[in-house]
């Protein structure tokens, strides 16, 4: 798993520039789906077909990744951007960002000179190699996806943008593994989720599902000094109870933590005080949806070194199978 | 209608946003001898209809009346032991006010319910930085007594928890009490479709509790998708005067319901209520909005192809606290505002909406 762990995080995606990873991920699912199409915002949908007797659930990962656009190229040539998505300025001097041709620039800042402050992401550039503005290769409205290789420390798995390839990784497994299933189910490989889950927001509202999952990464409290939270990396998948933008369907939630526990699969509960995900949209779509989230617990969510282990992601894998196979009763 | 004894079932049932089961039964339970049919949909609001009385168009128009069910509360964020005892670490769902938690008793909605109290360090005792502050919600703990092999038997993380507070009889008909946000609403829908029983109507009425308002109006926005209403009413409190209170927005405990103006109200619909309450002679204050409402009308109003939207409010003190407080008759009067009004809903209702026809009316009467 961890060749197509590794092959997903390295991909250059940045929210709304979805193309290179959708490509990636369409030959991995084209096997187990009865059906693919791309809609006009670009998710992917993969149709598994139910027995006729179950719900239709949409199933959602999020292909994009956080990055940067390039807002102002200087006179001397270095790029000045600003965020796609949630990008922090302590993440990133020395960093090094991936455009859509494979580029590669390098992130700096302009002088520190009180080393105490963190400057705003307007006081950083990044460096092409350019000599000047006329021989600078990217243009403003270029947009770069983080450069990081992929790592494995045993099973610690770290990457860039392991928010939410590693999710696309648990559905494109769980499509795998799933041979028979009663309900419709859509596997969305969803667009746009981190300037605000507008991908699964229009796929929600097309497919009308009853059951919506979102799997998607969280965080943990088992860092120094990290935010209170119940969740260790390790410990098993986490269902999500409740996160900043839901509260998630109870009767799922307490479905999910029965198929866990009848199949004995560890799991830990998810309750996060900040964030949310696709479930988000899910729900609330059209008359709405049973919507919850199955959640790869992830050290240093938005850096350039997102860490997860693989056991988590293993146990997310068949909770999602184990739930889809069987009867969902809400 | 005894609205006091009203209110104190409704407000004395828990009922968080996103664990609505117990406070939707026994609503389910008042309404059924009004309404026709009433089910649960997927994210738990619970849909009554009662069916036109009087013959009008086939089918009939359909105005939706929306009042939240569901309540500000907690959630169990982590189980931490002491010497042996077991406490809960909580984090809030909705608005819940922080400076009013310490103290108060609550109930766990576990493996059974429990009850607990929410403590903290005395103020002596916590860093001298937090001592005259709100308190953290990192700082508070439900205690409940109990060894950690009950807490960990009985509870886990992400389980609910409900303030508990009875419903205390104040003088000149008002009463204090958790949850009259958004409780007497529903008790005012109570009244409303209690009145329509001796009444004709022509128009279908689907009267929604709402859930999980208080975290992101979700009910609002996908009951007006399903059910798809000719036009919507929003019910729920607005801000009442009281020492230190400002003049103008906030209104009289026991002076009349309020009628809501603003971006997410059609001024038709608003106009129609308010003449509506002229006739009857049923004082009236008006209150604005500037941007979003913070009531249900904020998502009613934009389900499908947009749908005339009002708001009634119920003033009420100490919004968010256990002490938040209202006038029994406000309550008896948005009732039957409420119900007058659907009986006065009639054929050409929807085309004086689109032409601004009823404001012509109002001024030539004047």
């Amino acid at each position: 798993m961890n060749n197509l762990i590794k092959k997903l995080v390295e991909a250059y995606g940045p929210s709304g520039f979805e193309d290179q990873i959708r490509a990636l991920i369409w030959p991995e699912i084209e096997k187990y789906a009865d059906d693919i199409s791309v809609d006009a915002l670009g998710n992917l949908i993969a149709h598994k077909k139910g027995d006729g007797s179950g719900l239709k659930a949409m199933v959602a990962a999020h292909m994009d990744e956080i990055g940067v656009m390039i807002t102002h190229i200087t006179e001397e040539g270095f790029c000045r951007f600003t965020n796609i998505g949630g990008v922090y300025p302590h993440t990133l001097l020395g960093g090094r960002v991936q455009f859509a041709d494979g580029r590669v620039g390098i992130i700096h800042s302009d002088r520190i000179t009180d080393r105490s402050k963190i400057y705003g992401l307007d006081k950083h550039f990044i460096d092409v190699g350019a000599t000047g503005r006329d021989d600078c290769p990217v243009q403003v409205g270029d947009a770069a996806g983080f450069h990081r290789e992929f790592v494995a420390n045993g099973k610690m798995l770290s990457a860039k943008s392991m928010d939410d390839r590693i999710g696309c990784v648990v559905a494109i497994e769980a499509m795998k593994r799933l041979k028979q299933t009663p309900h419709d189910v859509y596997f969305v490989f969803s667009v746009q989720e981190e300037i605000g889950t507008r991908g699964a927001e229009a796929a929600a509202n097309h497919l009308d599902p009853d059951v919506g999952i979102a799997l998607d990464v969280t965080l943990t409290g088992d860092v120094p000094e990290a935010i209170p939270m119940a969740v260790s990396l390790g410990k098993g998948t986490a269902i999500k109870v409740k996160d900043a933008g839901m509260i998630a369907h109870h009767g799922l939630v307490q479905l999910m933590k029965k198929r866990a526990s009848e199949a004995s699969i560890p799991y830990q509960l998810e309750v996060l005080t900040g964030g949310s995900t696709d479930a988000r949209s899910i729900q609330i779509a059209n008359g709405g949806a049973a919507a919850g989230c199955i959640s790869i617990p992830c050290r240093y969510v938005h850096s350039q070194s997102e860490t997860v282990h693989a056991d988590d992601v293993e146990n997310s894998i068949k909770l999602l199978v184990e739930l889809l196979a069987k009867p969902i009763e809400l | 209608m005894d609205i006091h004894k009203l209110l104190k079932t409704l407000t004395e049932t828990p009922g968080p946003s996103g664990y609505e089961d117990q406070i939707a039964a026994v609503i389910e339970e008042l309404w059924q001898p009004y309404v026709d049919t009433i089910t649960r949909d997927r994210v738990g609001s619970l849909i009554a209809t009662k069916r036109a009385t009087k013959n009008g168009r086939t089918p009939p128009r359909r105005i939706l009346l929306a009042a939240h069910m569901d309540e500000i509360a907690l959630m169990v964020r982590d189980v931490e032991e002491h010497n042996g005892s077991g406490f809960l670490r909580v984090t809030p769902i909705g608005g819940v006010d922080t400076r009013q938690v310490f103290g108060q008793l609550v109930v766990v909605h576990g493996r059974k319910n429990l009850t607990g109290v929410i403590g903290c360090l005395p103020a002596r005792m916590l860093p001298e930085e937090k001592q005259d502050k709100p308190f953290d919600f990192e700082d508070l703990l439900v205690d409940m007594g109990l060894p950690i092999e009950t807490v960990n038997s009985q509870i886990s993380i992400g389980d609910f928890i409900s303030f508990r507070q009875p419903l205390l009889k104040l003088m000149n008909k008002r009463v204090a009490g958790k949850s009259l946000d958004n409780r007497a609403s529903v008790a005012a829908v109570t009244v409303c479709l209690e009145q329509l029983q001796q009444r004709q109507h022509t128009w279908e009425v689907i009267a929604v509790a709402t859930a999980q308002e208080e975290t992101r109006l979700l009910g609002a926005y996908t009951t007006a998708f399903a059910v798809q209403p000719d036009a919507a009413i929003a019910i729920d409190v607005t801000f009442g005067k009281g020492p230190g209170a400002n003049e103008h927005v906030t209104h009289e405990l026991g002076g009349g319901p309020a009628l809501d103006l603003g971006p997410n109200v059609h001024t038709g619909m608003f106009n129609a209520l308010k003449a509506t309450a002229e006739e009857m002679e049923l004082n009236i204050n008006i209150e604005t909005h500037q941007r979003a409402s913070g009531t249900d009308a904020h998502g009613l109003q934009i389900a499908h192809a947009g749908i005339p939207t009002a708001i009634v409010a119920i003033p009420l003190r100490y919004m968010h606290t256990m002490v938040e407080s209202v006038a029994l008759k406000d309550v008896e009067r948005a009732g039957r505002l409420l119900a007058e009004f659907i009986v006065g809903l009639d054929e050409e209702f929807l085309g004086k909406l689109a032409t601004g026809v009823m404001e012509e009316e109002k001024e030539s009467k004047s």
